[in-house]
Parts: structure tokens; C-alpha cells; sequence
């Protein structure tokens, strides 16, 4: 029997977008922010919203800045989230060799700076992946591909990752699970910022009717299916009069709120090596509407999971009334709650979780 | 995403029939030029001819044409942009309503049409200053 898990607590700064987007914390004042809450120990950063000259022009003077801050506010490093940018040419898609370097150059950041893992993204194949293990050999980085709506534990593409992994077997090649793949509603502050658009409630029905068919159909296994349930929110908008909001319902209905059943994450939990605890909001009873955190956390707990689950809070998009430090209190709240209930804590002490980051991944960091 | 940022209010300059705005970047990451595709400046309902416009980061000014090629400057969510075109804009003590309109491609999401792109417009009302 496997025994329990002890997840440790963290947040990505991507939660707090708006309030560094709008000049309210620097990098530096945010770090100490999420530090003074409590809202570790565990820090997740993303490489080229945070870092100014990501990740070319990271020098040793930020590096060794950036390694005295965290270990002065006594944070633990966990994943730097680092981007698959095979579109930035116009002319065509990056070729095999250049997105190896690409890539390359941005996990050598992850080490410096101390990240035991590097979040990638989707558009890796698993020729791509099995071309990178060597550079998380030689960096010492587990690269830990997210696994986002519109996909989800049991889809296509992951499954042949999966596979890939398993014939690889290294300890330095997992997923990160998003729990936005594994959403049971439309999220009500979404709804909510659409009625202060002007959208009507019929409207709004009508959206919520479509996604809920969608989760009773289950997920996307296919991109075909993906982009006709895409093209569906975009029909709805617009036999409704409201074609500006089309692409949006469509983008945030497929794409944010994916309709997986939880044990989708089965299919590929040995190979989990972080966690994005994705969340769009808290209610007035205290719990996420519309991600099922408790159920998310005790499948981890049972499943014997012990890495980071960073909170991802993702209502910024929109909710603009709420402050989004009080509302990643209350989800991290939930998360602590449902760890006990099943018999378990989140880590919140930063000397175990890095003992216990330590065992959950292949090696320490060696940047 | 951000665009009810984009526009710095209290930025709007001219001299000499060419007129300029701050502007922020409406997503959460950095960009390079090449992803920046277009723009359009519009002041109290009159557009900047599209060819006389250019674009302004890191301190280097590029028109759209060379910005096609730049991946080397990248836009840091934090810093400002300058977006400038020949719009001649009177000097008075009225306000004016400035409007930027802007397309960027998002070059880590590859959908079944090519590379994600998003057009976003923002629209602020503000005096113009001579620079």
C-alpha cells in the first residue's frame, strides 16, 4: 500500500499578475510578500514574466541576488516555468536544433538560480523530450511538462509522453499537473465579470448549459474535438447577439476550465512531479466553486505524492473587485484543510519541505 | 488580458505633427518584437498613417517592417513601449481621446490556424503635452 503523501504548500507569482503588472510590488517586494503571508515555502516563478532579460542577459550579480533573497525569507525554489516558444519566428515554427538550444538556455537559468525543476509546455513531442534529457542531465533539472486544458491525464498527446517516459526511464522527465484540466463548472467570478459586460443572464445560461454538456461528455481526447467544442462558444455568442464575447467564452471554456474526470491524473500520477493547484476563485463559504480542491488533494495524499503544489490563482484575468492575495489565503486554507482530512498535512515548514523536495525528486539542483 | 492597461494615462506628446503614448504590454510575459505585429494610434477619431508608425523599446525604435525580425529586444512586462505616427494633435488644454490598438502574436501556443495571435484595444481620455 502506498503510504500517504505530504504535499508542500507554495504559490507561483503568476498569481499575482496584475499587482506586478501594475508596478504595486517589484520582484524583489513580491518574493518578500508571498514570504510575510506564509503563502510558502514554496516559490514558483515564471522565467519571462519575472526575470528582466530572461534568459540571456540573467547575470551572476541577479543570480546571487536572487539566491540571497529566497534563502533570507527562507522560501524553497521549486519550479521556474519556462516557455516552448516554437512560434517566435514569422517566417516558420522553430526547427528541431534551434528549440533544443532554446530551451537549453533557459534551463541553465533554472540551475543557477536553484529551481530543481523546470516547467515546460505541451508543444514539446516526445522526440523533443527524449533530446532534452540530456540537458537535465547536465543541469540537474527535472523537466516537469505541464499537462493544461484543453489536455488532461488521459489525453492522446500526453499518453505518448507518458509512454516515452516510460521506455526512458529517467527520474528527470514527469508532468506538472494544472487542475485546470480537471474543472466541475463554469467559474461563477467569470460569469459574474461577463454580467458587469452587460451579458445577459439568458446568456450566461446558455454558456453554462453548453460547458456542463461538455463535462458530462468528458474531455477532449482529440484537437478536433477541442476545436469544435471551441467553435461551439463562438456560434453560441453569436446567435446571441454578442460576438465580442465569443472568442473569450470559447478561449476560457476550453482552454481554462478543462472537463476531465479526476481520475484522468491516474493515468500518469508515478510520473508527477509538480503540481499547479490552478483555482479561479474563493466564495463566501470558503471554498472554490468550480475546482474541486478538496478532491484534488486527497487523490495526491493517497497517491503518495510529496512535491510542491503551487497555487495558481487565475480569476486575475478577470476579477478585478477581489484582491488576490486574500483569495490565495483562502484557497491555500482549503488545500491544508483537505490534506488533514485525509489523514495527511501540507508541508508549510521550509527545512522539511527541502528534505522532502529532496527524496520527491531525482537530485538536488546542482546550479 | 491586461488591456485596461495598456494605454499610460498621461503620456500623450507631439511635436511637430508627429504624436506619441506609452504603452504597456496586455500579457503576462515578455515578447519579443517579432511577436509584436501591428499596431494602429488613433487620437479623437483620426488614425496615424499605418506606415508612419514606429515602435519604441529598450531604448531602439523600430518601424513594423523591422520588427518582423527582431528577436533578440523583448518587451518586459513592466517597461513601456513608445507607439508614434504622424497625427497632428493641437495644442490645447482639451482632452483627448486616445485609443491603441494592438496585435500580438503568443509564440508558445500553436493552434490548428498557426501560431496564436490576439488583437487587443484599449481607449483613454488625457491632454496632450509638447514635448
Amino acid at each position: 500500500m502506498t503510504s500517504l503523501g505530504t504535499p508542500i504548500q507554495g504559490v507561483t507569482l503568476y498569481s499575482f499578475t496584475r499587482a506586478f503588472h501594475s508596478r504595486q510590488y517589484d520582484l524583489d517586494g513580491l518574493i518578500r510578500k508571498v514570504a510575510a503571508e506564509g503563502f510558502g515555502p514554496g516559490l514558483e516563478v515564471i522565467g519571462f514574466s519575472s526575470l528582466r532579460g530572461f534568459p540571456d542577459r540573467i547575470d551572476d550579480n541577479f543570480v546571487g541576488q536572487f539566491r540571497d533573497l529566497v534563502a533570507e525569507v527562507d522560501l524553497v525554489p521549486t519550479s521556474l516555468a519556462v516557455n516552448v516558444d516554437t512560434g517566435i519566428r514569422r517566417d516558420r515554427l522553430m526547427n528541431h536544433d534551434e528549440l533544443v538550444e532554446y530551451m537549453r538556455k533557459q534551463i541553465e537559468v533554472a540551475a543557477r538560480l536553484g529551481f530543481p525543476i523546470a516547467r515546460v509546455q505541451i508543444s514539446l513531442t516526445p522526440d523533443a523530450m527524449e533530446s532534452l534529457l540530456p540537458v537535465a542531465e547536465k543541469y540537474g533539472v527535472t523537466l516537469a511538462l505541464e499537462v493544461h486544458a484543453d489536455q488532461h491525464g488521459a489525453h492522446e498527446r500526453v499518453l505518448a509522453l507518458r509512454d516515452r517516459y516510460e521506455k526512458l526511464n529517467s527520474p528527470l522527465l514527469g508532468f506538472t499537473a494544472d487542475w485546470g484540466a480537471t474543472v466541475t463548472g463554469f467559474a461563477p467570478s467569470l460569469l459574474e465579470a461577463y454580467r458587469r459586460r452587460g451579458a445577459s443572464e439568458e446568456l450566461l445560461g446558455q454558456v453554462v448549459d453548453l460547458w456542463n454538456g461538455f463535462y458530462v461528455d468528458g474531455p477532449p481526447n482529440t484537437q478536433k474535438v477541442h476545436g469544435e467544442r471551441f467553435g461551439a462558444f463562438i456560434g453560441l455568442a453569436a446567435r446571441n447577439g454578442r460576438p465580442d464575447l465569443g472568442i473569450d467564452f470559447a478561449i476560457n471554456g476550453t482552454g481554462l476550465f478543462g472537463p476531465a474526470p479526476l481520475d484522468t491524473w491516474l493515468e500518469i500520477m508515478p510520473w508527477v512531479r509538480h503540481v499547479h493547484g490552478k483555482f479561479f476563485g474563493i466564495d463566501e463559504t470558503g471554498e472554490e466553486p468550480s475546482v474541486p480542491v478538496r478532491g484534488l488533494v486527497r487523490q495526491l495524499v493517497e497517491n503518495g505524492y510529496s512535491g510542491a503544489i503551487s497555487s495558481e490563482y487565475e480569476g486575475w484575468h478577470w476579477n478585478k473587485w477581489q484582491d488576490p492575495f486574500d483569495i490565495i489565503r483562502g484557497e491555500q486554507a482549503v488545500q491544508r484543510s483537505a490534506a488533514a482530512n485525509a489523514g495527511s498535512a501540507m508541508v508549510t515548514d521550509a527545512s522539511e519541505a527541502r528534505r522532502i523536495l529532496n527524496s520527491h525528486l531525482a537530485q538536488p539542483v546542482r546550479g | 488580458m491586461i488591456a485596461d492597461r495598456m494605454i499610460e494615462q498621461g503620456t500623450l506628446t507631439t511635436q511637430d505633427g508627429r504624436t506619441a503614448v506609452e504603452v504597456r504590454i496586455p500579457w503576462y510575459r515578455a515578447l519579443p518584437g517579432s511577436c509584436i505585429a501591428g499596431a494602429a494610434l488613433t487620437v479623437d477619431g483620426v488614425a496615424a498613417p499605418e506606415g508612419s508608425l514606429r515602435w519604441t523599446m529598450n531604448n531602439r525604435t523600430f518601424s513594423f517592417e523591422e520588427l518582423v525580425d527582431e528577436t533578440g529586444e523583448w518587451w518586459f512586462p513592466l517597461d513601456s513601449a513608445v507607439l508614434s505616427g504622424d497625427l497632428p494633435v493641437p495644442d490645447s488644454q482639451t482632452e483627448h481621446e486616445v485609443r491603441v490598438d494592438l496585435k500580438l502574436y503568443i509564440p508558445y501556443i500553436i493552434t490548428d490556424h498557426g501560431v496564436l495571435h490576439i488583437e487587443e484595444h484599449d481607449t483613454k481620455t488625457m491632454k496632450v503635452a509638447q514635448r
